[in-house]
């Protein structure tokens, strides 16, 4: 069997006395497309950010293709190149033009040249339908504009990991579906995908499996039908009566 | 329903609906017009009749000084170059003029945007310092030798703050990273340094510098007088430079290195391509003023006894036949603090509009 994509193993992770992360059991399988939902404050975010460790894990073993994150930094630059990250405030680099914002990462973490990792770039803004945006500032763009750049930017890493929090939750409405595209087009591609979202449509369509956390545990992992038509939780349907209500 | 149609209102032009829009408003502002007005007429009036109408030009009507009623620029022209070089030999004054030259070359350089590299600044530093060292100090090329205690005046104004900003804009940035490090030992040791230095006078700092050193550090360490004072000036300038990049950075949202960090990207890396960058331009003002001020307490080394242009503008009027002429003499000084000081502060603005078009 392969080795999963990504393992949580007894995960905990505190903030002073806040237990934000609870005995956290995972794993991912290459090529999966995981769903996370959960009311705010469950630890739906911290628990994504544990996994390329912009929050370090109080305990328990994390594992990213088989590379334990702990202090060595190696591992973690290696994890690092390995895995991408979409934020919910695009987290664009204001003073760098969208070219720029998606080639200077390559130059300086894969030591690409300049002229390459502006082709690169070009590339990925081409697949995320943003290319012709390509020498404006990031201010100058809508927010879904900016959301696919920021996709762009995580792929041109050409990585085999990618972690979406709350990826359209700062969006307009109208712009939600544009985002979702894109996501639903690199599930298509087979993407290892992690992503914290309440679009439950997004979920049914594109995820292999959904979980939903509470209070910093995970309740329940389900396959979308299951999890939609038949949740075996409390919490969960309470959950999901609320946000399909709306 | 009936939509009512309203001409546009009419637009008042010219000058009188002008004036009285903005200064005859009604009758509070009609007097303050008048009385502010008739103040400033007489203002300019006195001074022009003082600065042009009134004033002795030449060195040969100088007699005229003593009887005339307006200024006596003549004291201009007889102790100019004193102002403007100091104690510098005489013979040598082209020397100093060429060097000064150089350093203010070398400013207005490194303030266009196509020297700013990692290579292309520190060797224009390194041609400008190198080529103002040479000139001023000689002892090459048949040049003879001129030791820093007879540099002085404008070239020794500019060069001061020319090297103090050289100096201490890296320093400033290794201080506001230190202070906001993870490492507790680095980040205390930064924040206490800055701390002690913010709270003594500048003028502290220089007097031990110039003088207090001699006396503890071993006669090979010690190095030139100049060279001591500039140092210190540079530590009492980034101190005060950190705190202000340390609020740029303290500005930036942190996504922005999180966002560096989730793609790859080095301490290094996010720090000059992500933080720094950001960190300027959000206190550019901020790092304008400091350059501004910096150059102003330039004046301050006259208490250790360098000659820079204020202090030359003081030894003028202090000896001879021209100790009357002291306003004509500081307002000359004053001319040339304005010429470089306006020019930064132009040169800020530029800046400013320039981050808001986004070409940089």
């Amino acid at each position: 069997m392969p080795e999963p994509a990504i393992q949580l193993i007894d995960v905990n992770k505190f903030y002073g006395n806040y237990q934000a992360l609870n005995a956290v059991n995972l794993e991912i399988a290459q090529g999966e497309r995981l769903v996370v939902c959960g009311p705010s404050g469950s630890g739906k975010s911290t628990m994504i950010r544990c996994m390329n460790r912009l929050e370090e894990h109080d305990s328990g073993r994390i594992l990213i293709e088989g590379i334990e994150l702990n202090d060595n930094l190696q591992a973690l630059d290696e994890v690092r190149r390995e895995v991408g990250m979409v934020f919910q405030d695009f987290n664009l680099f204001p003073h760098m033009s969208v070219l720029t914002n998606c080639a200077l990462p390559l130059m300086r973490v894969r030591k690409v040249k300049q002229q390459d990792a502006e082709a690169a770039a070009m590339v990925q803004l081409g697949r995320m339908k943003i290319a012709s945006q390509a020498g404006k500032y990031p201010d100058e763009l809508s927010g879904g504009q900016q959301q696919r750049v920021a996709i762009a930017r995580a792929l041109c890493m050409q990585p085999r990991i990618m972690l979406f929090d709350e990826p359209t939750s700062a969006l307009d409405p109208e712009m939600v579906g544009e985002i979702l595209d894109c996501m639903i087009e690199l599930a298509d591609e087979g993407m290892t995908m992690v992503c914290v979202t309440h679009e439950m449509g997004f979920a049914r369509r594109a995820a292999d499996r959904v979980a939903f956390m509470a209070e910093g545990e995970i309740v329940e992992v389900a396959t979308p039908d299951r999890f939609f038509d038949d949740p075996s939780h409390e919490k969960t349907k309470a959950f999901l009566a609320q946000i399909l209500e709306r | 329903m009936v939509e009512t149609v309203l001409a546009p209102p009419i637009q008042e032009a010219g000058i009188a609906q002008w004036l009285k829009r903005h200064l005859f408003a009604n009758w509070l502002d009609s007097i303050i017009t008048i009385v502010f007005g008739t103040l400033a007429l007489w203002a300019l009036f006195k001074v022009f009749g003082w600065g042009v109408l009134g004033a002795v030009w030449s060195l040969e009507d100088r007699e005229l000084c003593r009887s005339a009623e307006g200024a006596c620029w003549a004291v201009i022209e007889a102790r100019g170059r004193l102002i403007l070089f100091g104690l510098y030999p005489f013979e040598q004054h082209w020397r100093s003029t060429l060097a000064c030259g150089t350093i203010v070359a070398t400013i207005v350089l490194s303030c266009l945007p196509w020297f700013w590299g990692l290579k292309r600044l520190p060797l224009l530093w390194l041609t400008g310092f190198g080529l103002f060292v040479l000139l001023m100090y000689g002892g090459v090329f048949g040049l003879p030798v001129v030791t820093t205690e007879q540099w002085g005046g404008l070239a020794l104004t500019v060069f001061i703050f020319a090297s103090v900003v050289v100096i201490g804009m890296p320093l400033s940035v290794i201080l506001a990273l230190a202070r906001r490090s993870r490492m507790p030992i680095v980040s205390k040791l930064a924040g206490a340094t800055i701390d002690i230095v913010r709270s003594l006078p500048l003028l502290t700092i220089l007097f031990a510098a110039a003088v207090v050193v001699p006396f503890v550090v071993p006669e090979w360490a010690q190095g030139d007088k100049l060279g001591r004072v500039i140092l210190a000036f540079a530590v009492f300038f980034a101190c005060y430079q950190a705190e202000i990049i340390r609020a740029g950075l303290q500005s930036i949202p942190p996504g922005q290195e999180e966002a560096a960090a989730a793609l790859g990207m080095k301490y290094y890396d996010r720090v000059f391509d992500i933080l720094l960058p950001q960190a300027f331009r959000n206190t550019l003002p901020s790092t304008i003023n400091q350059f501004v001020i910096t150059f102003k307490e330039t004046s301050i080394v006259t208490i250790i006894g360098f000659f820079e242009v204020m202090a030359s503008g003081n030894a003028a009027v202090g000896t001879g036949n021209w100790t009357t002429q002291y306003v004509e003499v500081y307002v000359f000084v004053g001319a040339i603090y304005f010429f470089f000081v306006f020019g930064l502060s132009r040169y800020g603005s530029y800046l400013e509009k320039r981050v808001r078009l986004r070409i940089a």
